[in-house]
């Protein structure tokens, strides 16, 4: 960056060779452990994918080329599993993207107690998922639960929630977009609030509605957080597993099964390694992708412009 | 045109936001109301929504008898351990990246798409390394997997903390005599201070709740309270009230970290991207 001195100096030289050196010393045991816990795993999941690869059959494992690829694409359940993985993406983008902005600018609007309310709205958020997924399954219970005790109060019926075949995915979404609003709440409202205010006073003077700014200026403006908070959300909403296995255990049936979910069961239930490797691995590459973008985003020069270093507190 | 006094819009961004609070928080008072609710009132029609007494023997029973001591001792083991083990090997890492830009812009990216891998991805062949080794149902086999998802998480973040303090301090220390090694420990790292915080605050809180390899890796040994958890909820005789005792004690210890590090926790939350 600040390679604008005219010759190095040996001495110059010298450090720079030592820093180089002392980098990598300092980032070798990451190296080792993240080769180990996952560029290794990652090429033997390569491997066994190739292999008719069954824990319960003692047979020989044997290679198969393509094929466990090839029995994903004519296996009903990934299409179905894929279907599911699709509605929770729908619902980060459809249900989760606008409440939270609506929540942000709300926050935005107020003039005191900011953190206070951001940190509340965080709760659901920072426990754990296991704790949220068992608070859900009370409010859901068919006989005991409140909700439906509220619903039967207005005479609107008594629905199973998880247990309908028509409702359980909807229901999941649902607890999804509890789980994480307000984690996208909470990085549009700090995009937000880094917006340097005297383009938003500019507008104001000029007559605009609440509406009107929020549309025309900070919608665009934000538009480089905006993205990066949808792709980390979809990217974490495609490995969502957690609340399907203590809610649904991906039933009733299979309407709920997502792909993270649908891979679990083959590997871990009916152990064909071969065929859920194949499937982890198909999901790897559509995540690298989806990752990549995510990266060439935060690289965007206006990131950086709209987000000053150390900016408005 | 800024008006002052209490506006309708301003009547209506408060109502939503209490709205919106209540939506966001039932949930978790509903659990809090159950946890101390005494046995009659867990299953009944109507529910009970005030109980009729403060009943901590749900504790009692979360911690003695369904494993709720040992699970509050795990979870903090293993959370604990990973943090440790991830700011030890990834702030050097992120100093390394930063400063030095070691490997250049592939390494970092590389380091960083470990995070977005699905768990999945690397579940079966870690599941095989893990129980050939002996190590399935072990603190070192789930510390070490938490590590492996809070590197890459501290080093990105790190990285673009490091790169924006100035490095003429530690150039001049370098100067004077002091060796490299010197000047990252005596002068950056404090000045990293609150970014490092925010970062083990958040690598603690993942560690803390994290579920799926705990399915995957754990057995009857080392049992965190997320793991517990669903455990409890097969079967018939579902009880509620010790369940949402246990439930309690895995979510206060993060809720209460979470207020008393407000500031750092939407630094770390936001991934670095937004800086405060």
């Amino acid at each position: 960056m600040t390679a604008t001195a005219p010759a190095f100096t040996g001495r110059r030289r010298q450090r720079r060779v030592a820093e180089a050196h002392l980098g990598w010393w300092m980032i070798a045991p990451v190296l080792i452990v993240l080769a180990a816990n996952s560029i290794f795993p990652l090429v033997y999941a390569v491997f066994v994918s190739f292999h008719n690869f069954q824990l319960l059959i003692p047979v020989p494992h044997r290679f198969v080329g393509f094929a466990n690829y090839a029995r994903i694409f004519r296996d009903a359940l990934f299409w179905s599993s894929l279907e599911v993985t699709l509605w929770f993406i729908a619902g980060v983008v459809f249900l989760q993207f606008p409440a939270g902005f609506g929540l942000a600018l709300l926050l935005h609007r107020l003039r005191r107690r900011q953190d206070l309310l951001v940190t509340l709205f965080l709760v659901p958020t920072i426990i754990a998922p296991s704790v949220a997924a068992f608070q859900w399954a009370q409010l859901y219970n068919y006989q005991f639960g409140p909700l439906n005790y509220i619903l039967g109060l207005f005479h609107l019926g008594r629905p199973t929630w998880t247990a309908d075949p028509q409702l359980a995915l909807p229901a999941l979404v649902f607890v999804d977009f509890w789980e994480w609003t307000p984690f996208m709440t909470l990085l549009l409202f700090a995009g937000l609030r880094s917006l340097p205010q005297n383009i938003v006073d500019a507008a104001r003077v000029d007559g605009s509605t609440a509406c009107q700014v929020a549309w025309r200026i900070y919608l665009p403006l934000l538009r480089p957080v905006i993205g990066i908070a949808l792709v980390l959300r979809i990217l974490m909403s495609v490995k969502l597993f957690d609340i399907i296995y203590v809610l649904t255990a991906g039933g009733p049936g299979t309407v709920t099964e997502n792909l993270a979910y649908f891979t679990y069961i083959e590997g871990f239930r009916y152990f064909n390694l071969g065929y859920a490797c194949a499937l982890a691995i198909l999901q790897l590459i559509a995540v690298s992708l989806l990752a990549k973008l995510l990266i060439r985003m935060t690289r965007r020069p206006g990131v950086a412009h709209v987000i000053p270093a150390g900016g408005a507190a | 045109m800024k008006r002052r006094g209490l506006s309708l819009a301003d009547l209506l961004t408060y109502a939503t936001l209490a709205l919106a609070l209540f939506v966001f928080l039932a949930p978790v008072l509903w659990m809090l109301i159950t946890a101390v609710k005494p046995a009659e009132e867990w299953l009944t029609s109507p529910p009970v929504f005030i109980p009729s007494e403060l009943h901590w023997q749900n504790f009692a029973d979360a911690l003695f008898k369904w494993g709720g001591l040992k699970g509050l001792g795990d979870s903090l083991i293993v959370a604990a351990g990973s943090t440790v083990l991830s700011l030890l090997l990834g702030v050097p890492a992120a100093y390394s990246l930063g400063r030095f830009r070691t490997g250049g812009d592939n390494l970092s990216f590389m380091i960083l798409s470990i995070l977005f891998m699905p768990p999945v991805a690397v579940a079966i062949p870690m599941y095989l390394l893990w129980s050939s080794v002996g190590l399935l149902d072990s603190y070192t086999a789930l510390i070490l997997q938490y590590t492996v998802f809070n590197v890459p998480f501290i080093s990105w973040v790190l990285k673009s903390f490091f790169e924006d303090i100035p490095r003429d301090m530690e150039d001049s220390a370098v100067v004077n005599g002091a060796t490299r090694w010197r000047a990252f420990w005596e002068i950056a790292v404090p000045l990293a201070r609150p970014a490092i915080l925010a970062v083990a605050l958040l690598a603690f809180i993942f560690s803390w709740n994290e579920f799926f390899f705990a399915v995957i890796l754990s057995r009857a040994e080392v049992t965190t309270l997320p793991f517990i958890l669903p455990t409890l909820m097969e079967g018939h005789d579902v009880l509620w009230g010790d369940i949402a005792a246990i439930a309690t004690l895995g979510a206060l210890p993060v809720i209460a970290l979470a207020f008393a590090l407000q500031r750092y926790l939407v630094r770390g939350l936001s991934f670095g991207t937004l800086r405060e």
